[in-house]
């Protein structure tokens, strides 16, 4: 089975490591991998983004309209993922807005999230919205958003939940329990969702 | 035994594998991490590893180990053969004894800035063969070739791979630690071979050069590395009129491409660029009607093919596409997008529809500019401050001061709120640069400005020129005591860690011994002695020098060290935002008016203290937090 994650946001964000947990999760799954990291000018608050590949996959990049699941953790870098998403492929939306020095005066020129959220669902795609930050800041460890996201992820593309708890504790050793509560944390979230949806649905 | 390494981090597990002696390098995206990860394990390896002052030098170092005999490996980002290239076109020439490999990495797409220049045509200028890297698990295999290659040559040999080849990271198998016989270094004098003051000899050597890349073509074209990965390799897929070939990087799309429409297509991939199969490609040519050539960049292949293609008589005409017919870019890396529509044109049939055009434009409209800046303290925006204070003082308009940049996070300085750097051309240029506009009649000050890496890497030179011909000039360096852009090298100016020996060498006293009078070292923490420093300086009527020292912000946290963090008084604060519009320091967040409030600065918990934002507020609005607050 392939599955292809993209994972979008900005320097500091921690979408690079986040793949990094993706990509070792693969590899200990004996899963062939491919993860692509865009570094760049992250640090100084550029955009940042990584792919990771699993499965039987030959691209380092994800094609067009390809990705299972899209993670876009500052929400209007969402935008350059458009091309990539499968129909009917999942995309979290993490509500977080981070704005250049422009924006600061004028937020109102930032995308409105009812629009993106337009865009996404014209593509097709099933949206999934979450305020990670909000929830790594009551768990006490700002820096969590993106473990948070793993949390969601881990539910959503029914990722083994033992092996990526392992994976995480060997990449992040420390703050482990704050890591593991913004991770359940997330990981509830997803399911809940789900049952709510399919109560609503039933 | 599988591991997840990415290209470059491959490139390291072969140097280890195949036992090399001495690796030398200069940093460049992207080909930095090899030795970022070599140097951690230099006690362990027991070898010798450095970050070189220039890729010039570090090519020299590793060909006198590789005369002595030993394994020896030196990378650099494309832009750096250019400096290398005088050496490394002796060295060729010469050849060597122990295996030497010159790693290069050029960008295709240019992610990382700079020139996208093709490093394959240094392979032709300077007579070295070439391996061209597709995946991860060549970036291996291929340093042991590679050096394997080398010694039986007798010369060099380029390794060249590209951005998504060193920064994908992929399930590798790695291989055996070869066991070589330990040699102690030893060098034979022979100036028929090592020098170069007889015509005679250098076309001698030259045509041994020459010879050298025959022989590497034939231990490469039929080549199976350790885990079974072919060199050259010719598929044919019977009764298919369609081929393909291709080199490099994008292997991942095309095979991609392969597998997800089942294409039945032959194909021929090249791992060694230079020299080509020649042989190979014709056969293949033979069997197929149509092909099409893969190769980001220059059409290097296409032309060669075009070439080897051209029918003589009775012979068949094949069709051939790639970028002389304008169906691919000559810039850029290739998106799968590119290669599938590519392909449609080779088979004449359409493969699949594109995501809906109208939803993407409406996406590309929406999407927010990043314009990058400074880190939060970085001692870069305290610099360009004062530079640009210094300006107004002395009565210069905003723009009537040419700032030449130079490569590095300094040239930020070219972006908002500072717009203070008019150019960025290579390595030490801003000094050169800067000199040709004096001559050229600018009446007012020039300045330039440059990293301490970039002038120890070449601005040295330029300097000196300056001093002799007399050019009234001001040279600020940025001496933020790391090679911060490329990921916090060390350099001779970095202060040594504990665990290293080295001896600094200090910018200022560079300067004097080159003949620079005034020399000035500032704090670009304390904007008011800096700016003074800095219209004395471009007042003075010869060159003069300023040092603006202060460690890069980020190393310095890294190092624990910490400054007393500012706030904002939000009764003093006015929301006038000319610490932001003058600073854009990331820690910065403005609140606009809203309702039942006024608009307001905040200073986040990521302030690093610098205390430049407190020296532009007009109201004293910033403080220091004391400590327990
Ligand atoms: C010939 C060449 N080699 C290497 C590079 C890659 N490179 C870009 S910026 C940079 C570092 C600049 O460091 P420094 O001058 O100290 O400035 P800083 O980034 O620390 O401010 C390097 C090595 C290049 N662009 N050209
Ligand atoms: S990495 Fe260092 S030198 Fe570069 S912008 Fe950041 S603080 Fe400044
Ligand atoms: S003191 Fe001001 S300018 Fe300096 S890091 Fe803190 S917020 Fe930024």
């Amino acid at each position: 089975m392939e599955n292809n994650f993209y994972l979008i946001g900005v320097g500091g964000q921690g979408v690079i490591s986040l793949g990094q947990i993706l990509a070792d999760y693969a590899l200990k799954k004996g899963e062939r991998v491919k993860f692509f990291k865009e570094v760049g000018m992250a640090q100084r608050g550029g955009p940042a983004h990584s792919e990771v590949r699993m499965g039987e996959v030959f691209g380092s990049r994800i094609p067009p309209l390809s990705a299972d699941l899209v993670v876009v953790m500052e929400l209007a870098e969402g935008l350059k993922t458009l091309e990539l998403v499968k129909p009917g492929g999942m995309v979290i939306l993490n509500k977080k807005k981070i704005y250049p020095l422009d924006l600061m005066v004028h937020p109102e020129k930032y995308p409105k999230e009812a629009e993106i959220a337009y865009l996404f669902e014209e593509a097709g795609a099933k949206l999934f919205w979450i305020d990670a930050g909000e929830i790594a800041n009551e768990v006490g460890l700002p820096l969590a958003e993106n473990i948070v996201l793993l949390g969601v992820i881990t539910y959503l593309a029914s990722l083994d939940k033992e092996i990526i708890l392992t994976v995480l504790k060997e990449n992040i050793p420390y703050e482990v329990e704050k890591n593991m509560a913004a991770f359940d944390r997330g990981y509830k979230i997803a399911e809940e969702n789900k049952a709510e949806k399919e109560k609503g649905e039933a | 035994m599988r591991k997840l390494l990415t290209g470059n981090e491959a490139v390291v597990e072969g140097i280890i594998e195949a036992g090399v002696e001495v690796v030398s390098g200069y940093p460049g995206t992207p080909s930095t991490e090899v030795i970022l990860t070599l140097l951690p394990l230099v006690k362990e390896l027991g070898i010798h590893i450095e970050w070189s002052v220039n890729e010039k030098v570090a090519a020299e170092i590793a060909a006198g180990a590789a005369w002595a005999g030993k394994r020896a490996l030196t990378t650099m980002k494309m832009s750096g053969v250019n400096v290398a290239a005088d050496s490394l076109a002796s060295i060729a020439y010469s050849g060597c004894t122990g295996g030497l490999v010159i790693f290069v990495a050029d960008d295709p797409g240019a992610h990382a800035g700079m020139p996208e220049q093709d490093s394959r045509y240094y392979a032709k200028s300077l007579v070295i063969p070439m391996l061209d890297l597709a995946s991860q698990q060549e970036c291996l295999d291929y340093v042991k070739l590679a050096l394997e290659i080398s010694e039986k040559i007798g010369g060099p040999i380029f390794l060249r791979s590209t951005t998504e080849v060193s920064h994908t990271a992929s399930n590798i198998e790695t291989g055996k630690k070869l066991k070589l016989e330990k040699k102690e270094a030893h060098f034979e004098r022979n100036i028929v071979k090592y020098t170069k003051a007889s015509s005679a000899w250098c076309m001698a050597q030259h045509q041994e050069a020459l010879n050298r890349l025959a022989l590497a073509l034939k231990i490469a074209d039929n080549y199976v590395t350790e885990s079974g990965i072919k060199v050259n390799k010719t598929h044919f897929e019977p009764d298919s009129p369609y081929g393909v070939i291709y080199a490099g990087a994008v292997e991942g799309n095309f095979r991609e491409a392969l597998k997800i429409y089942q294409l039945k297509i032959s194909w021929l991939k090249i791992g060694m660029v230079h020299p080509l199969p020649e042989e190979r490609i014709k056969e293949f040519l033979a069997k197929v009607d149509r092909v099409l050539i893969l190769e980001e960049l220059d059409p290097i292949i296409e032309k060669e093919v075009f070439r080897l293609a051209s029918p003589g008589d009775g012979e068949k005409k094949v069709k051939i596409l790639g970028k002389l017919d304008h169906l691919l870019p000559l810039t850029g890396n290739y998106s799968f997008r590119q290669v599938k529509g590519a392909l449609e044109v080779l088979l004449d049939t359409q493969l699949e529809v594109d995501p809906d055009p109208q939803l993407l434009q409406r996406a590309k409209e929406l999407e927010v500019k990043r314009p990058t800046s400074f880190c939060v303290g970085c001692p870069h925006r305290g610099t360009y401050f004062a530079l640009n204070q210094a300006i107004k003082n002395l009565k210069y308009k905003k723009g009537e001061i040419i700032i030449t940049g130079d490569i590095g996070c300094t040239i930020l300085g070219m972006n908002q709120p500072f717009e203070s750097c008019w150019t960025e051309v290579a390595m030490g240029a801003s000094i050169g640069i800067a000199q040709g506009f004096k001559w050229a009649g600018i009446k007012k000050p020039v300045v330039a400005t440059i990293g301490d890496s970039t002038f120890f890497h070449a601005g040295i030179p330029p300097l000196i020129n300056a001093v002799y011909q007399q050019v009234p000039l001001t040279v600020i360096i940025l001496d933020n005591g790391w090679t911060a852009m490329t990921g916090f090298e060390e350099n001779p100016g970095t202060i040594p860690l504990k665990e290293v020996s080295r001896t600094r060498v200090d910018i200022a006293e560079v300067c004097r011994g080159c003949g620079v009078k005034k020399v000035n070292t500032i704090d670009p923490y304390r904007p008011e002695e800096a700016i003074k420093a800095i219209m004395e300086s471009l007042e003075y009527p010869e060159v003069s020098v300023i040092v603006s020292r202060r460690e890069c912000a980020l190393q310095a946290k890294r190092r624990e060290i910490r400054l007393p963090q500012r706030k904002v008084d939000i009764e003093k604060c006015t929301g006038c935002r000319i610490c932001l519009n003058t600073l854009a320091c990331p820690a910065m967040v403005f609140h606009p008016k809203e309702e039942n409030n006024k608009p307001y600065m905040e200073i986040t918990a990521d302030c690093f203290g610098c205390g430049l934002c407190a020296f532009t507020c007009p109201t004293g609005a910033i403080e220091v937090i004391k400590d327990g607050e």
